[in-house]
């Protein structure tokens, strides 16, 4: 199944995107996504630790499990105000 | 708890704002917290900062601090805007108002709500020279 990625801040600088289609096995973890992520994208691999994971409006950890539509947000520490 | 979120390029006219305030009988603390760019970011000199954001996210999740906001104090309205887009130094980017029967529940809860912004909200900001 296709996942959409989207990168906001400097992660859209470093993926040298906004938003990549990423082709993931059914039942495929968020954090199997990442792995894909990171292979393609090495530059974001060092951004890891300080990394912010959204599916949809909403957090979630590298343990969800993906499902046909889910759009994954990827970004570093947020900085409003 | 009646609550008015604008997260918007427009510059914050913070008197229009405060001329809008409304609150009934009970409501003895309406606090307001402004946020304004600094002439420096981490020691260096700027004109300005740039705010991004992914937009639908951040509408939700200010809508899940509210709800967590009005579980904890007796708020009865909160009103906050944020802005986007290149805003100079000395301009607002965030305004909030907090109406409250008592000054430490209305103080209480615009500082947490700050603070929990700062967490969670995605909304970045990049210094422009």
């Amino acid at each position: 199944m296709q996942v959409t990625v989207h990168f906001y801040s400097y992660f859209k600088e470093f993926a040298g995107r906004a938003q990549v289609s990423v082709a993931v096995t059914e039942g495929a973890s968020v954090g199997d996504l990442l792995a894909k992520i990171m292979a393609q994208f090495p530059r974001l691999a060092g951004l890891q630790k300080a990394m912010l994971i959204a599916v949809g409006v909403d957090y979630q950890t590298q343990d969800y499990r993906l499902k046909p539509g889910d759009e994954v947000s990827l970004f570093p520490p947020v900085q409003g105000g | 708890m009646k609550r008015e979120l604008i997260i918007a390029t427009e510059p914050i006219d913070e008197a229009a704002l405060v001329s809008k305030r409304a609150q009934s009988d009970g409501m003895g603390a309406a606090v307001y917290f402004t946020g304004i760019v600094r002439g420096s970011e981490e020691g260096k000199a700027i004109s300005a900062i740039e705010y991004e954001s992914f937009q639908r996210m951040a509408e939700h999740q200010f809508h899940l601090l509210f709800d967590e906001m009005e579980k904890r104090w007796p708020v009865e309205s909160v009103r906050l805007m944020h802005r986007l887009g290149v805003v100079k130094v000395g301009e607002p980017s965030l305004w909030v108002e907090v109406v409250a029967p008592h000054r430490g529940e209305a103080f209480a809860a615009c500082e947490w709500l700050i603070d929990e912004m700062k967490r969670v909200v995605p909304i970045w900001k990049k210094p422009a020279g």
